[in-house]
């Protein structure tokens, strides 16, 4: 390392850090200790789920919270991106929705798995890419967009479906929440997957730094050379492939394609990251956070179903948690700047 | 810069041909059109004066309300002294108040409401009956009786009772002490949620037996996917399952069959198409369902047109049609599946 | 002169950071009492205990005579202390009276009395040689000078006795800066106390009764006369060293190979701007704020879209409009406002130098753990960028080394095409003297630079070529060795006269 000395006769007021642990563990302390108050709330959730209920340590009950969690996960993946990148997504839900119905319709059927499952994909990418052209290029804010996008898509998959659920009959899509490999489903397998490509284009690839800059100063970004609309744009469909991918999990796993499915996955979503330590600004945020986020708003619902209480109670619990997870996440980061 | 051309071209018409091909996905192939309904018969099959009947009800966000909307137009459509005015369907209570105000307006025969809430149409029921329209309350009851001239609905309560006198016998005809058995409900805090609740608390009390894990969904098979999920693994034995509807039933039946489970009888609600299939093919753990039946839109149209023509019920001796009529629950069985098939709606 | 604020040992630490670490100050009835250091000696921290946004750890506060605390920047706003922050903290969506009368409302049960708001800045404003400001327009629209003029105008509605100016002139041009003076003495002939911060001594000679000095967070020297203390002294109680700011001369005539070509270019600031830059060449714009000397660099930029005329890099013409053109090109901005238009303030030094030049650190898009923090470093010791850390948050660092990193960033991509729009604004002394080191290194191994400043020495000391711009118009073209700074000052300011 040519590492030249400074000839200043005198350095500035600051300490050099002591030599720091190797890249790798930092990124990994570093991930976790962001979000201590997240894992702080989980292992809360786990010893009150140990003591209150005697099949919530089983493994079965724990692939069921996982399974539970991994349609909203993917979801989040998604939003994660957008929200980094300073926007924000509302029609993740009903974008799912419709893809689901569109990829489950009795025609789209007649071609077989691979077509449903590129149906689903096309139609979420289809849809982020509207919002991202829209957004980037019409120059309209986000939060409108999307909002448009979400009623509009909830109408659509009405109409393609007339309102009712379509049936999967299709054998291998609905294989897909009934296989497991090596005891896990494959369901969990996916949400993984997912999690991890999102995590590795995020934080080792280019799309990701950029998207970190564009959230974090889009002028900077900008003026840097940096093509910000047609990143934004990309960050939509982003987050439409997400909805795709999740929409031929949820047709598999509740058997159906249906303009009820997702009702609310935006909030749900939008919450998930933000009390995961993502900026609502953008520029800053964590992956790890959001699927944290997801797991402890999968954990109180199994809690509670678990020891039979009531969904008004549940309701109650669920905003409290919020609030607490997000104050315990500020206070650990501020012990830990 | 012609490489750049060349790349949107080339993804241009990739996007152009991925537009075609998913248009031709939206395509839905109707199943056969098997709205529930009965054609005319004996003297009231004769045609009277001809009559305008007006329907509202809300839109359908589950295959149950979809089937009501769709019954009520082919009833009407059996009847040639029948003209059927139906208005936009809508889940908004000043929407659904301004197009029934329309057909007050419209001076129609009769009209059928299925209200979005009874209580918030009640004064709109009396508006109209005091511009001598009679109304027939289908299902949602108004609050005063005479906000309607007839009101048909189904029995929420006895639904309940068909379920656990179904599931107690199946029980103890097993002989099962000490049974386990759960019960996943719709939207709690509607009352007719809680109706049913009572119904089959009751029920099961006759025989001993009381519930255990209890959860209420939305309505929705995803709702209904993720709450047996969650349930299964909070009981893990079972002896009888009630889920109140069928159409969440769909996710209910999938997370089971997804947990690998099968040692316990399932008991759905409503009577979808699709419910009594899986109940004839005898395949799954659904093995009755207790129906609250769309049917009723059918006999509301056929009431409203008797009204209207101000004739009585045939075989009853009355000259006229009765203020009230609670549908009874039925329970479908491998038995009898056959008969009510051609009323399940599709979900 | 009778003391109104005395100051006398405070500390105040953060965590792993002694901001302030003995800090004494004495300010008389009246006077304008100036405030010099470097960046991070602690003025900004010295300034918020003032104001009451930070407890200090350790030391006394006196004020009118009596021992004081601030709690709450409430509670010294209540003791009569104003500050007019370096970053305006005005609300950009409420007018100008709103903003002049915010928290202070003249109300009456309960409703705010508008019309006496406004008439109460009409008249502020009137005294502050700005009547042209209309108290109903959104303080948002106003340009950085009118913004400044307003954050005077509401100390001054708060009946302040004590006003602290953080670095007031670094947006404003010569006139409005005489019109700041003339306000300033007005004041002090009231009573009224100053506390002026700037990095330009020849402000601080002008309008100045004593100095203090900081350095490292505690007082190295205090109530030096303003007036009379040599520059070279000043400089060496601020640097701990005696510098040489003044700008290297070129050692070699520019080459010959004309680099970048703006012909003919309007916007919709300016028009008919010509101009050549060859390797090795800086070519200066000198001119006032708003005077379309920022739009002409970033149109030539594709930032902003031009209406005519064309830009060649090497002989190829840029699509206009697109900053991603310009910078395959290998043109490179130092924008105006660092904080916003130029860094990722939270993001690390390394991820900010290599945000043009990414792609190159990475295989196929992806990119390995700190993949570039090898040539970070590299390039922050070419800069000598302090502290030598790539890892660390650019928001840590002072305004001196952020610029280092803005110029490190195109650096590393290494286009040949350097535009620097102020690049000096908000850079202590001694940094100063560091860039003009580094922009003069750096035409010598034959980048094209156009360098953007308000400060006529620095474009004259910089540029083998200047342009001076009025108006939207170039007004006169000439090497600078023809020029000096009054020649460059009737020009700049020529409609003036006129």
């Amino acid at each position: 390392m040519s590492e030249q000395t400074t000839v200043s006769a005198e350095p500035m007021a600051t300490e050099e850090p002591a030599a720091g642990p190797s890249p790798w563990s930092r990124l990994f302390l570093g991930g976790v200790g962001h979000n201590l108050g997240l894992v702080a709330v989980l292992a809360l959730l786990a010893v009150v789920g140990v003591a209150t209920a005697d099949t919530f340590a089983t493994t079965a009950n724990l692939l069921t919270i996982l399974t539970s969690a991994s349609i909203i996960g993917v979801i989040t993946v998604g939003a994660t991106f957008v929200i980094i990148g300073g926007g924000i997504d509302l029609s993740v839900g009903k974008l799912m929705a419709l893809a689901s119905v569109w990829a489950t319709t009795v025609a789209t059927q007649s071609f077989g798995p691979w077509v449903m499952v590129l149906c689903a994909l096309a139609v979420g990418a289809a849809g982020g890419l509207l919002n991202g052209l829209l957004i980037a290029y019409g120059r309209i804010v986000p939060f409108i967009v999307t909002l448009a996008m979400l009623i509009s898509a909830q109408g659509l998959a009405e109409r393609i479906s007339g309102r009712r659920s379509q049936i999967v009959t299709d054998p291998t899509i609905a294989a897909i929440a009934t296989t497991r490999l090596l005891g896990i489903p494959l369901l969990v397998y996916l949400f993984a997957a997912v999690v991890a490509i999102g995590w590795v284009v995020l934080n080792r690839t280019t799309f990701g730094r950029r998207t970190f800059a564009i959230g974090g100063n889009p002028e900077a970004a900008r003026l840097a050379g940096l093509d910000v609309r047609r990143h934004t744009a990309a960050l939509y469909v982003v987050s439409g492939l997400c909805c795709g991918v999740a929409a031929i999990m949820i047709a598999s796993l509740t058997t159906t394609g249906s303009s009820t499915h997702g009702t609310l996955y935006e909030l749900d979503a939008i919450a998930a990251v933000i009390i995961g330590g993502t900026l609502l600004s953008g520029g800053r945020g964590t992956l790890v956070g959001s699927i944290l986020g997801v797991l402890v708003f999968t954990t109180i619902t199994n809690l509670f179903v678990l020891n039979n209480l009531d969904t008004d109670v549940q309701n109650i619990a669920k905003g409290a948690i919020i609030v607490a997870a997000v104050l315990v996440q500020a206070r650990a980061r501020r012990s830990t700047p | 810069m012609s490489d750049h051309s060349r790349r949107g071209f080339l993804s241009g018409a990739l996007g152009i041909g991925a537009v075609a091909a998913l248009t031709a996905c939206t395509s839905n192939a109707a199943p056969a059109n098997n709205a529930a309904g009965a054609a005319p018969a004996g003297d009231n099959a004769e045609p009277g004066k001809p009559v305008t009947i007006g329907f509202s009800c809300p839109a359908a966000d589950h295959g149950w309300i979809a089937a009501i909307a769709a019954n009520a137009q082919a009833q009407a459509a059996r009847y040639p002294d029948v003209t059927f005015e139906a208005v936009n369907p809508t889940t908004d209570i000043t929407q659904q108040i301004a197009a029934v105000d329309t057909l007050i307006t419209k001076k129609v025969s009769a009209l059928v409401i299925l209200p979005n809430d009874g209580s918030q149409l009640t004064a709109l029921g009396r508006k109209a009956m005091d511009a001598g329209i009679p109304v027939i309350n289908l299902d949602r009851v108004f609050d005063s009786p005479l906000a309607y001239r007839t009101w048909i609905g189904g029995d929420n309560y006895g639904m309940g009772v068909a379920a656990g006198t179904y599931i107690g016998e199946q029980l103890k005809a097993k002989g099962v002490s000490n049974p386990v058995i759960g019960e996943i409900a719709g939207i709690d805090n509607l009352p007719l949620t809680q109706d049913r609740s009572r119904g089959f608390v009751d029920a099961l009390s006759s025989y001993g037996y009381s519930v255990g894990p209890r959860q209420a969904a939305d309505f929705t098979a995803q709702g209904g996917q993720r709450i047996a999920a969650n349930l299964l693994q909070a009981a893990p034995r079972l002896d009888a399952l009630w889920n109140h509807d069928d159409d969440q039933g769909i996710g209910v039946l999938a997370a089971i069959q997804q947990a690998g489970r099968g040692e316990f009888l399932m008991v759905g609600g409503a009577g979808s198409a699709n419910a009594m299939r899986a109940i004839k093919a005898d395949d799954t753990v659904l093995k009755a369902t207790v129906t609250y039946s769309p049917s009723m839109a059918s006999s509301a149209v056929a009431l409203a047109r008797l009204v209207a023509q101000n004739r009585g019920m045939g075989d009853l001796v009355e000259k006229e049609v009765p203020m009230s009529l609670t549908l009874a629950s039925a329970t479908i069985t491998k038995d009898n599946v056959d008969t009510y098939l051609p009323l399940g709606f599709e979900s | 002169m009778t003391s109104l604020l005395t100051v006398r040992g405070i500390v105040k630490t953060f965590p792993g950071v002694r901001a302030l670490d003995g800090v004494d100050l004495d300010v008389a009835e009246g006077e304008v009492h100036c405030l010099l250091g470097q960046n991070g000696a602690g003025k900004s921290t010295l300034i918020k205990v003032l104001a009451g946004a930070h407890q200090p750890d350790a030391g006394e506060l006196t004020w009118a005579g009596r021992p004081v605390a601030f709690p709450s920047p409430h509670a010294a706003d209540a003791a009569g202390i104003a500050t007019i922050h370096q970053e305006l903290d005005l609300v950009p969506g409420l007018s100008v009276a709103e903003n002049v009368v915010l928290g202070h409302e003249p109300s009456r049960l309960g409703f705010t009395r508008l019309r006496d708001a406004e008439a109460l800045t009409r008249g502020l404003l009137l005294r502050l040689g700005h009547p042209e400001i209309p108290p109903r327009r959104e303080v948002g629209r106003l340009s950085a000078a009118g913004q400044q003029v307003v954050s005077v105008a509401r100390a001054l509605a708060r009946r302040a006795r004590l006003i602290v100016m953080d670095e007031p002139t670094a947006v404003l041009d010569p006139n409005e800066v005489r019109n700041l003076f003339r306000v300033v003495r007005e004041l002090t002939a009231e009573g009224v106390s100053v506390v002026y911060i700037s990095h330009r001594l020849e402000e601080i000679r002008e309008i100045g009764d004593r100095v203090t000095v900081l350095k490292d967070g505690a007082t190295v020297a205090r109530d030096l006369p303003a007036r009379t203390t040599p520059t070279a002294e000043v400089i060496r109680l601020m640097t701990g060293r005696p510098v040489e700011h003044a700008i290297p001369p070129p050692s070699a005539p520019p080459g010959d190979e004309v680099v970048l070509e703006v012909e003919d270019l309007a916007g919709a600031d300016f028009r008919g701007v010509s101009f050549t830059v060859r390797a090795g060449e800086v070519v200066g714009l000198a001119g006032l704020v708003g005077s379309g000397r920022s739009e002409i660099v970033e149109t030539v930029y594709g930032a902003r879209r031009a209406t005519a005329g064309t830009v060649r890099v090497r002989g190829r013409a840029l699509r206009t409009g697109s900053v991603a053109a310009a910078v395959r090109a290998g043109m490179g901005l130092c924008p105006e406002e660092r904080k916003s238009q130029g860094l990722l303030l939270h993001e690390s030094v390394a991820r900010n130098v290599s945000l043009p030049a990414l792609g190159r650190f990475a295989r196929a898009g992806f990119l390995g753990p700190d993949a570039e923090s090898g040539a970070a470093r590299a390039v922050m010791a070419r800069l000598d960028v302090r502290p030598a850390d790539p890892s660390r948050p650019v928001r840590t660092l002072s305004g001196g080394n952020q610029q280092k990193v803005v110029l490190a960033r195109w650096l590393l991509h290494g286009g040949g095409v350097l535009l620097l729009d102020e690049p000096t604004r908000g850079v202590d002394v001694g940094a100063r003297g560091e860039i003009y080191a580094l922009i003069r290194q750096l035409a010598e191994q034959g980048v094209a630079v156009v360098v953007v400043s308000s400060e006529i020495p620095e474009v004259l000391g910089l540029a083998d070529t200047v342009l001076v711009v009025r108006e939207g118009r170039v007004v006169h073209t000439a090497p600078a060795a023809e020029l000096d700074e009054g020649k460059v000052l009737d020009l700049v300011m020529g409609a003036a006269h006129v």
